[in-house]
């Protein structure tokens, strides 16, 4: 009987013990998750009416922000993502306060960890967002400059444009993240120098009497222009 | 003078002038070349024409490293009989100043305009420094309607190679007489007569930190002058030849500065055009005679080249804003022969006002909205030269003509997508 006391029924009743303990802080962190879910749905509902009643799809059409998501495959609007993102950013932070509420020491140190990694997660976001955006841009001011000059080539230079910019802000982006530091940048460097070196050497062979011709005619103004004023 | 932008110098010389009827301005940058002969074809045009009024010569100089000031300070009518003048003739005095501000034609005619304001002038005229064939006439031409017909702005009207001018004849003539209904032939012509009233007006305006400052001055004055409602004329002065434009200046950033600055123009007087329909003539002063031109050269192949080009690369762009029934007409032009190659007038219009539109509802940034118009511009223009190949100049006119009718005719479209 004195056996069957320490090995089964103290360890139970102990084990009893410590969740009826732990009860409150469960039923707190059920409590906070469930709200914090409950607060998520609430504000996306709000602030989707609100930027609705702003107008902000029509501005964000107006602005190019429509055509720029679309491209990343985002089709619904811009103020439903909006409304979507708030509510899960909602959902996130309570679901991390229900988690801190356990007191467990392990799970608190990796939301510590999580927490701390967090910005850098958002401030990388951030640059392949701008990444995109300047890649975009630059890329499509390249394409309409070779267009005007007369490049046979310019869908391509454009390309070129775009994708070297991306690729300059993903190595940021995952330097900033701490992936392979010191491995990506010379990645790119690598890549991106071996690019700019295959293409020199590409016109340099392929483009020599092109080259040769272009310049002759820079030096002794012997250009194919018009001789009329557009103004 | 609320902001003063005029040096102390120049300050000082205008004291001592104190007052004066006439102002002559004369923007310059490294015109070393040609300044001579437009100061003395200034000189002689005072003395002959204006012998009893007060008059100054105001060089506005964009910092010439080439003496172009001394040339103007050294530069004079030795012999008045020459130019068979024998009457006493009061003294001309003369300016010269590099401006202050943000360098640019604009704000060279800000000084000018300053001085204009501070002299209390009755009459102003501007004339481009690069010159050859300005004569003593022009200055005559551009300043008599003024003093003695009470107009506030006279813009110059010339003989000009028909393919010369090609952005005013296909865009800023059509589009400025469509919207503000006022044939005014050359907007940006350069040379311009002006009342002493309305360069007050224009110094008050708050332009001079933009665009406006650098370039589109021309454009700007114009449609200043015509939107508010000034009394506006034009006087022929004949052939204009000037020294030939840098060969490498770039053909987009051209039409960027001036069709951007036409747009921006729509947006600030938009309630005054959106009221405006069909145009009517304005009043013209001079003796219109018929003016030899040198024959000019076009290459008709790389323009066709690079409208082509421009289709293939570019359309994704122009589907944004261009409606579908044009883009299906453009990719058919990218596959016709030469001699079928033609971009109708109806089809022009709609394409420059579908630009007005993007422009303003901001669908791309501008400057690449505005430079993605150059290959569909050198289209038009190849278009434009194959159709009066053989046409002589009174021809070519009534083809612009049509083309100005054809803009006014789809002015609803404009004004059905303006939101």
């Amino acid at each position: 009987m004195n056996f069957l006391q320490r090995i089964i029924i103290e360890p139970l009743d102990k084990c009893l013990e410590n969740f009826l303990q732990f009860l409150p802080a469960i039923l707190t962190s059920i409590f906070i998750f469930i709200l914090g879910i409950f607060l998520g749905l609430i504000l996306k509902f709000i602030f989707s009416r609100f930027l609705r009643a702003i107008k902000l799809d029509k501005l964000s059409e107006r602005f190019g922000v429509v055509e720029i998501i679309q491209k990343a495959g985002v089709k619904e609007p811009v103020s439903l993502v909006i409304s979507r993102f708030i509510g899960w950013i909602t959902i996130i932070i309570f679901s991390i306060l229900s988690l801190q509420s356990l007191n467990f020491p392990v799970i608190e140190r990796i939301l510590e960890t999580f927490l701390l990694y967090l910005p850098n997660v958002f401030i990388a976001a951030v640059i392949l967002f701008l990444g995109h955006l300047l890649g975009n841009f630059f890329g499509r001011a390249a394409l309409i400059a070779s267009v005007n000059a007369g490049i046979k080539i310019s869908g391509l230079i454009g390309r070129f444009v775009k994708i070297a910019i991306f690729l300059i802000t993903l190595t940021m982006a995952l330097e900033q993240l701490g992936i392979g530091r010191e491995t990506m940048v010379i990645a790119f460097a690598i890549i991106f120098g071996g690019i700019v070196l295959a293409f020199a050497i590409a016109f340099g062979f392929g483009g020599r009497d092109i080259a040769k011709n272009y310049i002759e005619k820079k030096v002794k103004g012997e250009g194919d222009k018009d001789d009329f004023s557009h103004l | 003078m609320e902001d003063i932008i005029i040096r102390e110098d120049i300050q000082e010389a205008v004291g001592k002038i104190k007052k004066a009827d006439i102002l002559v301005g004369i923007p310059s940058y490294n015109n070393a070349t040609t300044i001579g002969h437009v100061v003395k074809a200034v000189q002689a045009g005072l003395a002959k024409y204006f012998p009893h009024k007060k008059s100054v010569l105001v060089n506005s100089d964009g910092g010439s490293t080439d003496g172009t000031i001394d040339v103007v300070q050294r530069s004079t009518v030795e012999d008045f009989q020459s130019i068979l003048l024998h009457h006493k003739v009061e003294p001309l005095y003369k300016i010269a100043t590099p401006y202050l501000g943000i360098p640019g034609k604009g704000s060279s005619f800000r000084t000018i305009f300053e001085i204009a304001d501070a002299l209390n002038v009755k009459a102003c005229a501007v004339v481009d420094s690069d010159l050859r064939s300005i004569t003593p006439e022009w200055i005559e031409l551009l300043i008599k309607p003024v003093i003695e017909s009470g107009f506030d702005y006279v813009s110059p009207l010339y003989h000009r190679h028909k393919y010369d001018g090609t952005i005013t004849n296909s865009i800023v003539y059509p589009l400025g007489r469509a919207l503000y209904g006022k044939q005014i032939r050359q907007p940006i012509g350069g040379d311009f007569g002006f009342s002493g009233k309305i360069a007050k007006f224009y110094i008050k305006k708050d332009v001079w930190e933009t665009d406006v400052a650098r370039y589109g001055i021309d454009i700007w004055m114009t449609t200043t002058a015509v939107a508010n409602d000034f009394k506006v004329c034009q006087s022929f002065l004949g052939a204009k030849i000037h020294d030939p434009k840098d060969p490498s200046a770039d053909l987009s950033a051209m039409l960027y500065q001036v069709v951007g600055a036409t747009f921006d123009l729509m947006e600030a007087y938009s309630e005054v055009w959106k009221a405006i329909k069909g145009s009517e003539k304005i009043p013209t002063f001079g003796f219109q005679y018929a003016v030899g031109l040198e024959p000019v050269s076009v290459n008709l192949d790389r323009m066709i080249d690079n409208f082509k080009l421009g289709i293939k690369k570019l359309i994704d762009i122009w589907k944004l804003f261009i409606p579908q029934e044009i883009i299906n007409f453009l990719q058919k032009m990218e596959v016709v022969r030469k001699a079928e190659f033609n971009i109708p007038d109806e089809i022009w219009a709609e394409i420059i006002y579908s630009f007005a539109v993007a422009a303003h509802s901001k669908v791309l940034n501008k400057e690449h909205l505005l430079k993605s118009l150059t290959p569909l511009y050198l289209g038009r223009v190849a278009s434009f030269v194959t159709e009066t190949w053989e046409n002589s100049a009174a021809e070519v006119e009534e083809n612009i003509d049509r083309l100005c009718m054809c803009f006014e005719n789809k002015k609803s479209l404009l004004l059905n997508n303006w939101v």
